[in-house]
């Protein structure tokens, strides 16, 4: 009798048994989680956070010996500090990293970056040409390369060639998710163009000025409106209405970096009212 | 002859004093019982009262009748009447006959809950009549441990039976929370893949359709709060389930020794309940519903602080 009860009871748990659902480790899970946060607070804009958060998910990931989860946080902290406009500590942490790493295009892009962001264009662009000799065709980085590459060529004062950088970039853009990206694109032509003495960059700044509008990132914002003021100054400096339009962007740029606490960007703007006289 | 004179006058002293003794015996004994029959009330006035009630449980000759909790009375008889109702006659002391309003009513109360039952009179809202002598008084009974148990059970069971209900339908994988959760997810994929869609093709677009956008954005925004907090908040309240459940459990144990009958259903279902609430907080932790992110990517954003436009 007890032998039936017991095969009909293995029956059951045999039956209802099921393959066990991998699940991660919980250190691992842990640290996943705080980079999932890191990355939240960073797709914010909250980058004081996310860079606390990104700094505790490398050296959780550390902890473990996950070379991989390590290198990449170390990378998504870079960025942070790229964004917060610490390119020196950001190419300082780049020099740490070790060759070979699966993100090594990642980690030229960012070395690129860091080097724009310190006006070291010559530099920038050797980073940037032999990262571009390793993203072929189907790169994913292509357009962010693009967009790098046309940002250098425009500080050597090449603004054709950053024009053809931004419209390839443009192009590679449009079957992609990557709404900073394209505002930035849409940024560097207006730039090229005003650059190459085009009128038409002023239709590619306020198409920047829209999506960073949409995305809502204020330093970006602001900067548009100056380089829209820069264009209006630049192409209607005899025109009342040219002068006027000039004076409108720069005030806004400076209302907005006062209201996001952008100092740089209100100095700007302040010197720029200045130069046209008000 | 003179020893036959001695001996008869002590005789006679002898039967003074037993005669004295005698007397003073049958004082003291008098005096003792009129001293009993005072401290019983036996010799005062009382006036009498009844009332009828459906069992005699609880109520005997002799129990004392209250006012305000001082003894003012007793029952003086229980009788089963023709129509299997029984009849109970109470005295109280004339003295305290007023305190007997018309609409008085008496109460069996337990001292304590599990003490010595007595009859109280509660004297009714109108003062203006007082109750005449042998009227038929309103009588109830105050709930006992008995009555509120039923009470506690009455309550709480169906709210256990609420709490089962709804945790088997949370935990039910096709129409419960996981399955809501699973088409939240799906919902919100497709959303976001609409929406990556909407976003490639609004670059040409007008104004309204950008808000659109926004607006669905932020929806989707919304609708991840809002699975943050439930996801946040879910667990707690399992976990105060089941704290609630163990008050429960407590309570129901410690009263099924006095009253097993009444709340063994209350127990079985708490337990019941417990199986679910604890199955449902081991088995499925909302959290563990949603799986562990995977390795964060973050959008490329090649000009973060927007120095492509530095011309200056």
């Amino acid at each position: 009798m007890r032998a039936k009860w017991g095969l009909l009871l293995l029956v059951a748990v045999v039956g209802c048994a099921s393959p066990p659902r991998p699940v991660d480790p919980p250190l691992l899970k842990a640290a996943l989680e705080v980079e999932s946060d890191g990355a939240k607070r960073y797709q914010r804009g909250d980058l004081a956070v996310a860079e606390r958060r990104f700094a505790e998910a490398m050296r959780r990931f550390a902890g473990i010996d996950d070379v991989a989860g390590s290198a990449r946080n170390r990378l998504h902290l870079i960025r942070v500090k790229l964004a917060q406009g610490r390119a020196a500590v950001a190419l300082e942490m780049l020099d740490g990293i070790p060759p070979g790493l699966a993100e090594e295009l990642d980690v030229l892009l960012l070395r690129g970056q860091a080097l724009l962001a310190l006006d070291r264009a010559a530099d920038a662009g050797q980073v940037l040409d032999h990262a571009a000799g390793r993203c072929g065709a189907d790169c994913a980085a292509g357009a962010s390369l693009e967009i790098l590459r046309g940002r250098a060529s425009l500080r050597r004062g090449e603004a054709p060639a950053a024009r053809a950088h931004a419209e390839r970039g443009l192009a590679l853009l449009r079957e992609r998710d990557e709404p900073r990206e394209l505002g930035n694109a849409w940024r560097l032509l207006a730039a090229a163009r005003l650059a190459g003495g085009e009128a038409t960059a002023l239709a590619a700044a306020q198409a920047a000025l829209d999506i960073d509008r949409r995305l809502a990132l204020p330093e970006k914002i602001a900067r548009d409106w100056l380089l829209i003021g820069d264009i209006q100054r630049r192409y209607a400096p005899g025109q009342a209405s040219g002068g006027n339009d000039a004076r409108l962007a720069y005030a806004r740029a400076l209302e907005i970096a006062e209201a996001a606490g952008l100092k740089e960007i209100s100095l700007i703007a302040s010197q720029a009212l200045q130069a046209i006289g008000m | 002859m003179s020893l036959l004179t001695q001996y008869d006058a002590d005789t006679a002293a002898v039967r003074r004093g037993t005669r004295r003794f005698l007397i003073l015996a049958s004082l003291l004994t008098l005096a003792v019982v009129a001293a009993i029959f005072v401290r019983q009330g036996l010799l005062r006035q009382t006036v009498s009262y009844g009332f009828v009630t459906d069992s005699a449980q609880d109520i005997a000759k002799g129990q004392a009748v209250r006012i305000a909790g001082f003894r003012v009375g007793s029952v003086s008889e229980v009788s089963l009447r023709d129509d299997g109702s029984v009849a109970v006659g109470i005295e109280v002391d004339a003295d305290h006959m007023r305190f007997v309003t018309h609409d008085a009513r008496v109460e069996l109360r337990k001292e304590g809950l599990v003490g010595s039952p007595t009859l109280e009179i509660v004297p009714g809202p109108d003062k203006t009549r007082l109750a005449a002598a042998q009227a038929r008084l309103a009588f109830t009974r105050a709930d006992g441990l008995g009555a509120l148990a039923n009470q506690v059970r009455d309550e709480f069971v169906p709210i256990l039976k609420d709490i089962k209900a709804i945790t088997g339908t949370l935990a039910d994988p096709q129409k419960g929370l996981p399955g809501t959760l699973a088409q939240i997810r799906a919902s919100s994929e497709a959303l976001n893949v609409l929406l990556a869609n909407g976003n490639r093709q609004v670059d040409g677009i007008g104004v309204s359709a950008v808000r659109v956008l926004n607006k669905a954005e932020e929806d989707l925004k919304h609708l991840g709060q809002t699975l943050e907090a439930a996801n946040q908040r879910l667990p707690a309240m399992l976990e105060r389930t089941s704290q609630v459940l163990d008050h429960v459990e407590k309570i129901t144990a410690e009263a099924e020794t006095s009253v097993p009958p009444v709340l063994r259903d209350g127990s079985a279902v708490a337990a019941d309940v417990r199986e679910i609430v604890g199955g449902a907080r081991q088995a499925w932790p909302i959290r563990n519903l949603v799986d562990a992110p995977g390795p964060a990517t973050l959008k490329a954003d090649s000009d973060p602080r927007g120095e492509a436009g530095h011309a200056r």
